[in-house]
């Protein structure tokens, strides 16, 4: 089912902007590692759509490559992966990563 | 000894939703005179979207504008904080930018304490409350969860935009004065994805956001923040949230399965609480959690308070945790409504119910002169067919609506 | 600042500015480039005490409200011996900062800043700090090092190295009393032990009075104008000539000038050519 309904007139602003809105004291190491190798026969792909910090992103020759620094440290990719081995998932080093503010 | 392994406590945290605190009244009365909440929560909206109607029901009362009060919204930062620092000043010594790495294990193989990602940073303790949410490693590692409760199936996502207005502009659209505020539970409004949607009150912000069955997300193409951007544009939605900033995004993890994903909450030596061990309420009308993880982080304090007294810190030792779990709302509640969450996220009750309910108002108030008023039953019995809905089908969650509910 | 170097211990002085930039002292704390400070600081004592039986002292100073006191004390847990706060709000100019920085670190050899604080200020405090102590400063340092050598006084040599425009660098080397600024991407603060996180819970910080209310003035917040250029008016027979002459159209007009001066006259001449270009009142 997909919404029709009036757009309002206010600017959707980019993926950027929103999650520029949110504080991450990025860490220098990266807490979640993705192994693309494992996912250059995967078609199924979920962490690109269900990701909600939007950090999967399909390369041009079949792979992924991860950004680890604007995570929400969720776990929604590891969950929706089903590729054994292909995320290695850890929390980021104490006092790192997302830190909430109004939510 | 309290771990955080956030800057401060509650900087990792987030939720959908609304705090229920009466569960503080033991130890802090008349807690409601300094928590830091946003708004009371007066009215109470559920509503039922389909891509062009709403039905909502919505309740008022002003007794839940008063002491003792009933639910609030609160930026869990705040709520959390505050928290936090109530048990420091109870003693308890709060550690924070610190995150727990693994279980420490005497020569018996006895849980005994916690490796943190400090340096020289092992804390050996009589007894480890695992409270380290929704994912807890600690209690996958401590091998507490059985065959199939940490699938995905298990899980919802949230996430929700917070969205700044002036306050007036907010006490003006949602009908309400000074601290009063309102939450509206949306059933549909997920783009297809199994779920929900939500819309709270703040003081100057709105929380704005949908909760999304993780495999499903998954195999459909829209992503979160489009899902969301569709629920704000819906014409029921849309005049409530226009022209605000958004002002933080974010996303957490619901364990949404209730009993049945819960893991065994005691071993030698270690409990686990709160999200940790699938607490969160998720049964449609009910939508809970920091209760059920405040009390249950009370009741494993205690029970291990118990334990040490007694000089008994193994599982046995510890029982006093799932007593006190059982004798309260924590469980009772939990296992009264074992079947809600299934029911909930099912496909009649998330796409074909609400068509249904809708149509069916959208004709019953239809004024179609010179044709007569239909009968009701009619009515019914056409848009049940219309949505696919087998009189069997309705029979049968009507039946497991009422013994979940009931 | 005692300007006799001991031979046995010496001090560094680490100075912090605390910022508070969203308004919620929990998110609040100090810039990465002072942390490197702090971190600078471990490392150049380390270098000063390896094969000695002295210990460097590391006095951490921060300004800032009671909230200060958390980011203090997570530099007493990562090894710093002393810790003092001044009392005082972020948003004094930086000559006042540097005074009440200067009559906190009376007694220390080196001192090591951040080059810019967490609400990107002008990064001028360590400057006006150095002046201050009389010291020689050496700012906006992208590498340090003490490699043992010591001047005839027996002071310890600090080689350090400064960024350029252009990609150039440019190496100094710095004998005490000096201030040191340091970019945030030379080192990166240690993560306290959990004892020493546990103790420094307790830990008593120095509090020191800031400047007197007299002494703080309220800064007038304007937007930014660039400051009018003083033209003389057009000169010539015709509207076209004078509007030509206005707006330069046509006319090829450069205010580059090569001198070869010593630095007292090329300052003057400057100067000279800002008043005479109208950026400065004749």
């Amino acid at each position: 089912m997909v919404l029709v309904s009036r757009r309002p007139e206010w600017p959707e602003i980019s993926f950027e902007e929103r999650i520029g809105t949110t504080r991450f004291d990025v860490h220098e190491r990266a807490h979640i590692v993705v192994d693309g190798s494992v996912c250059t026969d995967c078609s199924t792909r979920e962490c690109i759509v269900a990701c909600p910090a939007n950090l999967f992103v399909p390369t041009a020759d079949g792979g992924i490559v991860f950004n680890y620094e604007q995570c929400f440290e969720c776990g929604t990719c590891y969950l929706v992966c089903n590729r054994e081995g292909a995320i290695t998932w850890t929390y980021p080093e104490g006092g790192h990563g997302v830190v909430f503010a109004r939510t | 000894m309290l771990l955080e392994r956030g800057p401060f406590a509650g900087s990792k945290n987030m939720y959908g939703g609304v705090v229920y605190p009466r569960i503080l009244d033991q130890f802090h009365p008349n807690w409601w005179e300094e928590v830091p909440i946003q708004r009371w929560i007066t009215r109470r909206s559920t509503m039922v979207l389909t891509a062009t109607q709403a039905m909502t029901v919505d309740f008022r009362t002003q007794a839940w504008g008063e002491p003792p009060y009933n639910g609030a919204t609160a930026y869990r930062p705040d709520f959390d904080h505050w928290l936090a620092g109530k048990a420091e000043a109870d003693g308890a010594v709060l550690v924070t930018s610190t995150t727990a790495l693994g279980l420490l294990r005497d020569e018996a193989g006895r849980i005994a304490g916690v490796r943190t990602d400090r340096p020289d940073g092992d804390i050996h303790a009589d007894v480890v409350i695992a409270c380290d949410g929704v994912n807890s490693f600690l209690a996958k590692e401590a091998d507490l969860f059985g065959p199939g409760q940490t699938e995905a199936g298990n899980y919802t996502v949230g996430v929700k935009e917070t969205i700044a207005l002036p306050k007036d502009v907010i006490d003006e659209r949602f009908g309400v004065r000074d601290r009063e505020g309102v939450d509206i539970e949306i059933l549909g409004g997920t783009g297809g994805v199994n779920g929900g949607g939500f819309l709270y009150t703040n003081l100057d912000t709105l929380a704005v956001g949908v909760v999304l069955k993780l495999p499903a997300l998954g195999a459909q193409p829209r992503r979160p923040e489009e899902i969301i951007a569709d629920l704000k544009a819906h014409a029921a939605i849309a005049p409530l949230v226009e022209g605000g900033t958004i002002v933080e995004y974010s996303a957490h993890l619901i364990p949404e399965a209730g009993r049945s994903m819960m893991p065994r909450l005691t071993t030698d030596g270690m409990l686990v609480a709160g999200d940790a061990a699938a607490m969160c309420l998720a049964a449609g009308i009910w939508l809970e959690g920091v209760n059920f993880a405040m009390a249950s982080g009370i009741y494993a304090g205690e029970a291990a308070a118990d334990a040490l007294r007694a000089g008994d810190t193994s599982a046995a030792g510890l029982a006093g945790y799932e007593r006190r779990l059982g004798d309260t709302f924590v469980l009772r509640d939990h296992e009264k409504l074992r079947r809600a969450p299934g029911l909930v996220l099912s496909d009649r009750v998330q796409h074909h119910y609400p068509q249904m309910i809708a149509n069916v108002v959208e004709r019953v108030f239809r004024v179609e002169n010179p044709r007569p008023k239909p009968g009701f039953r009619r009515i019914v019995r056409e848009e049940r067919k219309r949505a696919g809905i087998g009189l069997r089908d309705l029979a049968r969650d009507a039946w497991a609506g009422i013994r979940s509910f009931g | 600042m005692s300007t006799d170097v001991r031979a046995a211990t010496s001090t560094i002085g680490v100075c912090w500015k605390w910022v508070d930039v969203e308004g919620d002292p929990r998110r609040a704390g100090v810039s990465a480039a002072d942390q490197a400070a702090l971190e600078t600081a471990f490392s150049i004592a380390a270098s000063l005490d390896a094969g000695t039986d002295s210990s460097t002292e590391i006095t951490v100073v921060a300004l800032g409200p009671v909230a200060a006191e958390q980011a203090l004390r997570g530099a007493l847990a990562a090894g710093a011996h002393r810790a003092i706060r001044i009392d005082a709000s972020a948003h004094l100019p930086s000559d006042r900062v540097a005074a009440a920085l200067a009559d906190a670190l009376d007694r220390v050899d080196l001192v090591v800043c951040g080059d810019y604080s967490a609400d990107r200020g002008s990064g001028s405090v360590p400057a006006f700090l150095a002046a201050e102590l009389d010291a020689a400063q050496a700012l906006g340092l992208i590498q340090i090092s003490v490699d043992g050598r010591v001047t005839a006084e027996g002071a310890p040599v600090v080689r350090a190295l400064r960024r350029l425009d252009g990609g150039r660098r440019e190496q100094l080397t710095v004998t005490p009393p000096a201030v040191l600024s340091v970019e945030g991407s030379v080192a990166t603060l240690r993560r306290a032990s959990l004892p020493a996180e546990l103790l420094a819970k307790q830990a008593a910080i120095a509090v020191l009075p800031g400047p007197s209310a007299a002494e703080q003035h309220a800064d007038t917040i304007r937007p930014f104008r660039p400051r009018p250029r003083v033209v003389p008016a057009p000169v010539g027979a015709g509207a076209l000539d004078r509007i030509r002459a206005l707006t330069e159209a046509g006319a090829t007009v450069s205010h580059g000038e090569t001198v070869t001066l010593d630095p007292p006259e090329a300052a003057a001449r400057i100067l000279a050519a800002l008043r005479e270009w109208g950026y400065l009142e004749p």
